[in-house]
């Protein structure tokens, strides 16, 4: 049994390098970040983004779930929203009207994410069951008005954290699960493609709670994980992840493309947004709340989203602030949770509709809000 | 926009609040003149509609005179306004109100303040809608801001009443309303309709319907489109909006039709009858989807339901779980309204009081009080299951050719049969004719559904019946089961609580999951029976200690054949499987090879070699205790056609092959099943219970436990630990060795400490004890640090002599019994510890099925402690010092 030991301690030897040129990478880049986007912006006289506190307004209020909202997502062309929502179900709604289109009663109340297919026809919701559900909202709904479940994608063995389709591909969507992968799936047929992370040693470590898809260069997506980090992986590699981003302190709840498909923004339990360049792999900014002054825990980043021209980053935060940064200057230019008709409990999701328009906030408070500038557009 | 010229009105009036329009009083002294003050409402002075006794209903027939609240006329309400000005206190106001069912009309305040009321509730809603509606109805939140900021530097500004004139124009044209109230009051009072008597819960809080008819209540457009269909009311208020305003004034319709102000307030009742149902203007502005799910959602919603306290059955209010029972059964009343009922309990008429009967509703049902004599005031002298029969009932009794001479007293069961009291015979069955199922219509009496007939005597089943959403969220109870161990006791409960307790699909499920797992198993021994060769190998060098033969030793070994050797094929067969599960990729292999590697399987696990490892497999520390079981029949497992037994599910390793959530909903049933009554419910409100037993696998879980806010509305946790594993390790991610009870003690804390269970109850279920047992002899107690203080009063000779049965000398208990009690105690000041609550603790062996029945059993009694608590206090201390069931034998 000689060996075994000797194993042992050769593998302890081994963590212990890793470690330390781990520690070593994180310096010298510290090292490298001599400037980051606020300095440069300012530097060239760049002014902060100004907003009234009026120019944002709740314009619709989507009640009807009866849990806290866990997830939301716009469909590319209608404005359509889906809502998943711990009371187990998801509804479709119209933006326009406010109004329910489609209520899908879930076989597991437990879900954590939603998602639109690229051409609206369908959506898919993944959870603790492990497992993506794709419903075709096309499909003939049963004597109790529930809409049957057109596919199950199994093979998680964690929970289904986030989905996304892949765009303008109908068949093909990306999960990330609680078992450190993530998996691209034939919803057509209902195979895993490919397997991103798990047995590969250059997958996450730990829970992977989102993903964002590059939309200008669909092959490429980012995960972001528990293990604190981003990484970044080719759809048609999935043996090793192209580049993995360090810098965040706390899992990370959020990634999200930026609209020139360049960069991605982070949001994570450290309480804090990066903005990280998808090329160098260098962190660009940190967008950090002041510390609150009652000494309390800094509440935590949930969800993000960024305006279409990128100028704008929505955060939603754990104590039920929405803040709208500007990526420019790093500086907070609204905060949607102080202003009238606000959510009254944390923030859980966010998105913008695909032609910017609006702002959707989902909340524990159980309903969704649909934000939209109100500078000279007349609300209907 | 209308809204916004009118609210940047009521804002700029409160930018020129320094301007008063009245100057203050500077003359002399005026002594005589006492100022007219509003006085405080004094709701105790109001008087209100007095509750009438149980006889007495609309077509009275008692001369009594009753204090009836009759619906306002124009002429009326007018009086009413001039009477509460004059008075100059809303008290004769109020006097003309609270009308019956909702159906009391008022002039609500329209745009200004208000004058007229309808009960003494809504004299202070409208004022505070008054002062809301004066700065207009939230319009554009940015308007809306501004109105907001200006109203409490507005505040002294005196909002003017409107022109009496437009008070009267607006009862005048209350004609249509008046039609429309004659609509209801005929379905009212109509046939199907039952008595509705006032009561303030009764009457809606506010009323605005008829304010402003002519126009929408929000943008008071009035016009030519301003037709029948194009207008849409709220339920709950009344208020009447055009199409243009609908969906601003009314959102996303949570509840239906109510407008935001009026979410999750009870709908009129006038207008429950279009509860559910469509109008033209929805349709036109919605699709059709929209309007069926905005339907859906007002039929469904827990705020549209028929409220139990305003229903009364034998003159006792329902609670909401008989107003359950009495929906939810076979035959339930149709169009239940507000109002007071008999039911006899015995027969199943149903009807309202002082009247005959309505209907035949499923009998047994524990709701409300005892029949009374009189319920439906019937003067033949003769009783049915003590109800004192009306005339036509007595006629009928007369066709079915029952012999009523000398005021006989009857028993009448469901099923038609009756008896004189008193005696056994029964006499006949009043059904039996036809002619009494003909000439029953004619007298407005019911006959019996065909459902009932055979519903009979026996109970109401609740458990295989659907329940509607808004019920099963208010009654399902949540159970989260976490720990290590959970899944054998999720297995067990839905053994124990569903007829069919696996779908195909979860034992095709189970069946892959033991079968690749068999080849892991296989793996784990082949691996060992490698490393046991080397030994033997090396033992053997060792012994011939002779390092210049060993080169002519190696393959005069290999050749030689010893214990763990195995044959050339089999080796190839067994480094193939090895190679796979380094790889990781064993499970794409297999199950799905199984029919091919089978008869390989049976040789391999025939094979002497094989067979002697496993005769040493406790030396394989990553062999799971249930491996054995399934080792022991492999050969059958690996057959293609291999049928799942229960125990194989039980013993089985986890439930999906994900091994995510998993969850099996049950109530406990009447009767049990196996007919020992185990079960039964001493309260009828628990046969409406369903439970939720939620399992969730804790690899899942990390040390912050993200999604475990998901979870916070169970009621319990039910935390379950292997006692067993206190010697039991295993290594981490990062090559760490862990004890396995010191992990599930991080996990406890961890999950108890999370901020979501701040108030939960935890019930801690200690199993495997019977491996406790085996092992405490051989493997102290103290071998884990959290146990190093466990020094239990056993004999000396004891503790030298076999382990087999250490039996305590002085408590008579078992060293394994004495280990568990040691453990529960250490967990509960831990959880004290940190929480200040006691921790329930119960013995469980996840594979009898009866101390799974017993725990969960537990488990709904501390749910049920926990809700009677406020009640009795300190009481639950005398319950939670012992553990209910002990399941060690």
């Amino acid at each position: 049994m000689a060996s075994v030991v000797e194993l042992k301690e050769k593998h302890a030897v081994a963590t212990a390098s890793v470690n330390s040129l781990r520690e070593r990478l994180r310096q010298r880049r510290q090292m490298l970040l001599d400037t980051d986007v606020e300095r440069y912006s300012k530097a060239q006289g760049r002014t902060p983004v100004s907003f009234n506190s009026t120019d944002l307004v709740c314009c619709r209020t989507l009640q009807g779930h009866s849990g806290k909202v866990y997830s939301l997502d716009w469909t590319p062309e209608k404005n359509w929203i889906v809502s998943a929502s711990q009371d187990g179900r998801l509804i479709v709604w119209n933006a326009l009207t406010s109004q329910k289109t489609h209520a899908i009663k879930l076989h597991c109340p437990w879900v954590m994410t939603c998602a639109f297919a690229p051409n609206g026809q369908s959506v898919a919701c993944g959870g603790l069951d492990s497992a993506c559900s794709i419903f075709n909202l096309n499909s003939q709904a049963d004597r109790d008005g529930n809409i049957p479940v057109s596919r199950i994608l199994t093979g998680h063995k964690g929970y289904v954290s986030s989905c996304q389709y892949v765009p303008d591909q109908e068949t093909r969507l990306i999960t990330s699960s609680g078992d450190q992968t993530c998996v691209l799936w034939d919803v057509t047929t209902g195979q895993r493609i490919s397997i991103f992370g798990g047995e590969f040693p250059s997958g996450h470590t730990a829970d992977v709670l989102s993903v964002s898809i590059n939309s200008s260069n669909t092959n490429m997506f980012v995960s972001g994980s528990c293990d604190a980090t981003v990484r970044l992986w080719d759809i048609r590699i999935a043996s090793r992840a192209v580049r993995t981003y360090h810098g965040h302190e706390g899992d990370i709840n959020s990634v999200k493309f930026f609209p020139d498909g360049q960069r991605f923004g982070t949001g994570s339990d450290d309480g804090t947004c990066r903005l990280f360049d998808m090329r160098t792999g260098h962190q660009l900014q940190v967008y950090s709340r002041e510390p609150d002054r009652n000494d309390n825990e800094l509440p935590t980043v949930t969800s993000i989203a960024f305006s279409i021209s990128g100028r704008l980053l929505f955060a939603g935060y754990s104590n039920g602030d929405c803040y709208v940064w500007d990526t420019l200057l790093a500086e907070v230019v609204l905060n949607l949770g102080n202003l009238q008709n606000s959510h009254e409990g944390r923030i859980s999701c966010l998105g913008l509709s695909s032609d910017g328009s609006a702002l959707c906030t989902g909340s524990w408070d159980k309903n969704l809000k649909i934000w939209a500038f109100s500078g000279h557009r007349k609300i209907v | 926009m209308a809204a916004s010229s009118s609210s940047s009105a009521a804002a700029g009036g409160g930018g020129v609040g320094e301007y008063s329009f009245a100057a203050e009083y500077d003359g002399p002294p005026l002594p005589s003149y006492s100022l007219p003050r509003a006085i405080p409402l004094d709701l105790s002075r109001i008087p209100l509609a007095s509750l009438s006794s149980p006889s007495a209903s609309p077509p009275p027939l008692t001369a009594s005179p009753l204090p009836v609240v009759r619906p306002l006329t124009p002429s009326s309400l007018c009086s009413a306004i001039h009477a509460h000005r004059a008075a100059g206190t809303s008290s004769s106001a109020a006097a003309g109100g609270g009308g019956g069912g909702g159906s009391g009309v008022a002039a609500g305040g329209g745009g200004g303040a208000s004058a007229a009321v309808d009960s003494p509730t809504s004299v202070i809603e409208n004022h505070h809608a008054a002062l809301h509606h004066s700065a207009e109805l939230p319009s554009t939140p940015s308007d809306d801001e501004n109105a907001d900021e200006a109203l409490p530097s507005k505040a002294p500004v005196v909002t003017f009443a409107e022109t009496s004139g437009s008070l009267l124009q607006s009862s005048e044209d209350g004609d249509e309303n008046d039609n429309e109230e004659d609509e209801f009051d005929e379905e009212e009072y109509g046939d199907e309709a039952l008595p509705v008597r006032s009561s303030g819960s009764l009457s809606p809080a506010r009323w605005r319907g008829e304010a402003k008819s002519r126009g929408c209540f929000r943008c008071g457009k009035v016009g030519s489109f301003w037709a029948r269909g194009d207008k849409e009311s709220c339920l709950a208020c009344g208020a009447r909006y055009c199409a243009g305003c609908l969906l601003r004034a009314m959102g996303s319709m949570p509840e239906g039709r109510k407008c935001l102000d009026c979410i999750g307030r009870p709908v009129a009742e006038s207008k429950r009858e279009s509860l559910g149902r469509g109008s033209r203007v929805l349709r036109r502005l919605l699709s059709a989807p929209e309007v069926e799910l905005v339907m859906r959602s007002e039929r469904e919603c827990v705020a549209n339901q028929l409220r139990p306290e305003d229903v009364y059955v034998n003159g006792a209010k329902l609670s909401p779980e008989e107003l359950v029972v009495l929906q939810g059964c076979q035959c339930p009343p149709s169009k239940l309204r507000p109002g007071f009922y008999w039911y006899d309990k015995v027969s199943g008429f149903w009807g309202k009081e002082g009247h005959k009967p309505h209907c035949i509703i499923s009998a047994n049902l524990n709701v409300g009080g005892a029949l009374d004599q009189k319920a439906s005031n019937g003067n033949t002298g003769i009783l049915i299951n003590g109800r004192e029969i009306t005339k036509s009932e007595l006629q009928m009794l007369k066709l079915a050719g029952v012999q009523c001479a000398g005021k006989p007293h009857f028993w009448v069961n469901a099923d038609g049969t009756y008896q004189e009291e008193g005696q056994k015979t029964v006499k006949g069955k009043i059904w039996d004719k036809p002619i009494v199922k003909l000439l029953s219509p004619v007298l407005s009496l019911p006959t019996p559904n065909k459902a009932n007939n055979h519903c009979g005597e026996e109970p109401v089943h609740m458990v295989n019946r659907l329940i509607p959403d808004y019920l099963e969220q208010r009654t399902i109870q949540k159970l989260l089961l976490v720990g290590s161990g959970t899944s054998t006791i999720l297995k067990q409960a839905k053994f124990l609580y569903k007829s069919k307790p696996f779908s195909v699909e979860e034992c095709e499920d189970l069946r892959l999951i033991i079968q690749s797992n068999i080849y892991n198993y296989l793996g784990i021994l082949l691996e060992g029976r490698e490393r046991f060769e080397e030994e033997a190998i090396s033992d053997r060098t060792t012994c011939q200690s002779d390092p210049s033969s060993s080169d002519q030793c190696e393959p005069e070994l290999s050749n030689e054949v010893h214990e763990y050797s195995i044959s050339p094929r089999l080796k190839a067969f067994s480094d193939w499987i090895l190679k796979a599960m380094a790889i990781g990729n064993l499970e794409d292999i297999f199950p799905a090879a199984s029919r091919e590697y089978a008869p390989l399987v049976e040789e391999l696990w025939k094979d002497s070699a094989i067979q002697a490892t496993y005769k040493r497999r406790s030396e394989l520390p990553f062999l799971p205790s249930a491996a054995s079981y399934f080792l022991d029949k492999a050969v059958d497992i690996s057959r293609t056609e291999y049928e799942l037994s229960d125990m194989d599910i039980l013993y089985a390793d986890g439930i999906t092959s994900s091994d995510g959530l998993a969850s099996t909903d049950f109530s406990f049933p009447q009767l049990a099943l196996d007919g020992r009554g185990f079960d039964e419910p001493d309260d009828p409100q628990d046969t409406l219970l369903r439970y939720q037993l939620i399992r969730i696998n804790n690899k899942g879980l990390h040390e912050n436990c993200k999604w475990l806010q998901m979870f916070d509305d169970v009621r319990l946790v039910i935390f379950c630990v292997a006692v067993s594993d206190y010697d039991e390790y295993y290594e981490d991610a990062n090559g760490n060795v862990v004890n396995k009870m010191m992990e599930s003690r991080q996990l406890f804390e961890s999950i108890a400490l999370h901020p979501i269970f701040e108030q939960m109850d935890f019930l801690l279920l200690l199993t495997k004890f019977d491996i406790l047992d085996q092992k405490i002899g051989k493997s102290p107690l103290t071998s884990c640090d959290w146990f190093s203080d466990f020094t239990p009063l056993v004999s000396r000779n004891l503790i030298n002599g076999t382990s087999k049965s250490s039996r305590g000398s002085s408590t008579g208990s078992t060293l394994a019994q004495m280990a568990g009690h040691y453990i529960a105690v250490k967990f509960k000041s831990l959880f004290q510890s940190f929480t200040e609550r006691k921790l329930y603790v119960s013995y469980v062996n996840a594979l009898d099925q009866e101390s799974v029945r017993s725990a969960i059993r537990y488990g709904r009694e501390i749910i049920k402690w926990e809700d009677e608590k406020p009640v009795f206090g300190s009481s639950e201390t005398m319950y939670s010092e012992e553990p209910s069931s002990y399941s060690l034998t």
